[in-house]
């Protein structure tokens, strides 16, 4: 593996019954860079994700992860890996017998290597970076969507990982806490020079914050290109999609 | 014809699998707990959860059922002018038979069903995969806790229960039939050996792993939202029932 690349994926394929939903994706992602994975709903994106963290197998293919195959691997095996991958999921997985606090504490508190008062500190000032101070001793379920995608999002940085993935980082978000988050992803990515992989909807956003686009259609990657130029993509497919047109091939695809 | 023989293949099957699932659920359990790194914090929280909250059910149950065991053999005693038989015809089936599997299953229905219910919304939630992408094995940190603390708990409930119910079948003896406290005492006492008592202690312990096992895999493995939970649960329940009356029959049957 080229030690440049963070992200290595050969030829993944992974399959749901008769879906193929993974289709032979082969995809790089160079150390310290950022990549946005955009695509239609139930495309395959989160899978894909999971797929990277070992959280799923997939049927074919190779997936390397920080100079490290996470395939066949036990979940023990897998552990040191994932200590330096930090993840958000699109539907938080907070874990609800937790305060607040304790959500963002959890990843440090279980390596056994940081001290408490050290842990409360870095703790305290993510939550304020995301804007939660204040909220440290509510349980989960007393949060918004938004505040939950918030929590998830200090959890997922609080130990500075070599890697970050986001599922949607901000849905449910309005526009301009959307903003202040993918300001403070890119102050903590270049603070931290972490390798990024963000699957996001809100694509004018996205592009924002991220080098490059990948558009995921049907089990491949069929774009993959800057994302400052994302909406003149020149896949009238992609064009379509990103700039949210009824009227086009995604559309006739659909029909 | 055809069809109902392939529907019983099927159900065969799918029986099957879920055996092998627990079976494979207990192994990785087992590995877990070598070297045994237990998380302290979740072990004494269940323990808690599972054990003290349940006291009042298993004590009103229990209390019951050792009265029940004197009103349905007492006339008889008395009729045969055999009272002093009484309490070991009451204690006998309460410490070997009634007590550890009615309390199993009243477990089973509050601690079990609860512990199905909290681990498949986790899955469903993906909080499973959470604790594993932050590289905590979720064998380790959620079921072996409750695995240890649904075992213990059931044993000791278990004890209590046994307690309860002689207590129970001694006070229905004596306001009901007329039967003397020391009668009743001295039934117990002569008639009733260590063994029957360890013997309902062995059981509860086998009981216990059972609805722990079933309870967490349907839990661990549910799939399809809130839908699934109910299922889960269901399937939790129906398991861990089957279990306790076949772990009892051949228990009974192989250490009488």
């Amino acid at each position: 593996m080229s030690i440049d690349a963070a992200i290595r994926l050969r030829d993944v394929h992974k399959r749901y019954g008769h879906h193929e939903l993974l289709a032979g994706i082969s995809l790089d992602v160079p150390r310290g860079g950022k990549l946005g994975l955009i695509g239609p709903a139930a495309c395959g994106k989160s899978v894909l994700l999971k797929l990277i963290c070992g959280l799923e197998q997939p049927d074919r293919g190779d997936i390397e992860v920080l100079g490290e195959s996470v395939l066949r691997k036990r979940e023990p095996e897998l552990g040191p890996l994932r200590q330096r991958v930090g993840m958000l999921f699109q539907n938080y997985a907070l874990f609800d017998f937790l305060s607040v606090q304790a959500n963002v504490a959890f990843p440090l508190e279980q390596r056994g290597t940081i001290s408490a008062r050290d842990i409360l500190e870095r703790v305290t000032a993510r939550l304020r970076a995301v804007g939660l101070a204040g909220s440290e001793a509510k349980l989960t379920a007393e949060l918004s969507g938004g505040m939950k995608k918030r929590v998830g999002i200090a959890r997922a940085t609080v130990a500075d990982p070599e890697l970050v993935i986001y599922d949607e980082p901000t849905a449910g978000l309005d526009p301009v806490t959307t903003q202040k988050i993918y300001d403070l992803l890119a102050a903590d990515q270049a603070r931290t020079g972490a390798t990024v992989l963000a699957v996001s909807s809100d694509v004018v956003a996205l592009a924002r914050f991220v080098d490059e686009i990948a558009f995921l259609y049907r089990g491949h990657i069929v774009h993959r290109g800057p994302a400052a130029t994302i909406l003149d993509a020149p896949d009238p497919l992609v064009r379509q999609f990103v700039r949210g047109e009824l009227e086009g091939p995604l559309s006739e695809a659909r029909a | 014809m055809r069809q109902a023989v392939a529907n019983v293949g099927a159900g065969a099957l799918r029986v099957a699998e879920e055996v092998g699932g627990i079976v494979i659920l207990t192994g990785q359990t087992l590995r877990a707990l070598v070297p045994p790194r237990v998380d302290t914090r979740e072990l004494v929280k269940n323990l808690y959860k599972m054990g003290n909250r349940s006291v009042p059910i298993v004590v009103l149950t229990a209390f019951f059922a050792g009265g029940l065991m004197t009103l349905q053999t007492g006339p008889f005693v008395k009729k045969l002018g055999a009272t002093a038989l009484a309490g070991w015809g009451a204690g006998y089936a309460v410490l070997r038979e009634i007590g550890p599997i009615l309390i199993a299953l009243m477990f089973s229905g509050r601690v079990g069903a609860n512990n199905t219910a909290e681990l498949a919304t986790m899955t469903v939630t993906e909080q499973l995969d959470g604790l594993r992408a932050l590289a905590i094995d979720p064998v380790r940190f959620l079921v072996v806790p409750r695995v240890l603390a649904m075992m213990v708990m059931l044993v000791a409930l278990t004890v209590i229960g046994d307690l309860v119910a002689l207590t129970g079948a001694s006070v229905v003896g004596h306001a009901m039939l007329d039967i003397e406290w020391s009668t009743m005492f001295h039934s117990f006492a002569d008639n009733l050996r260590p063994y029957d008592f360890l013997h309902g202690v062995y059981k509860s312990i086998a009981f216990g792993a059972a609805i722990a096992m079933s309870s967490c895999y349907f839990g661990v493995t549910v799939r399809g939202g809130a839908v699934g939970v109910g299922r889960a649960v269901n399937a939790a329940v129906v398991a861990a029932a089957v279990s306790i009356m076949l772990l009892d029959f051949f228990l009974t049957y192989l250490t009488g």
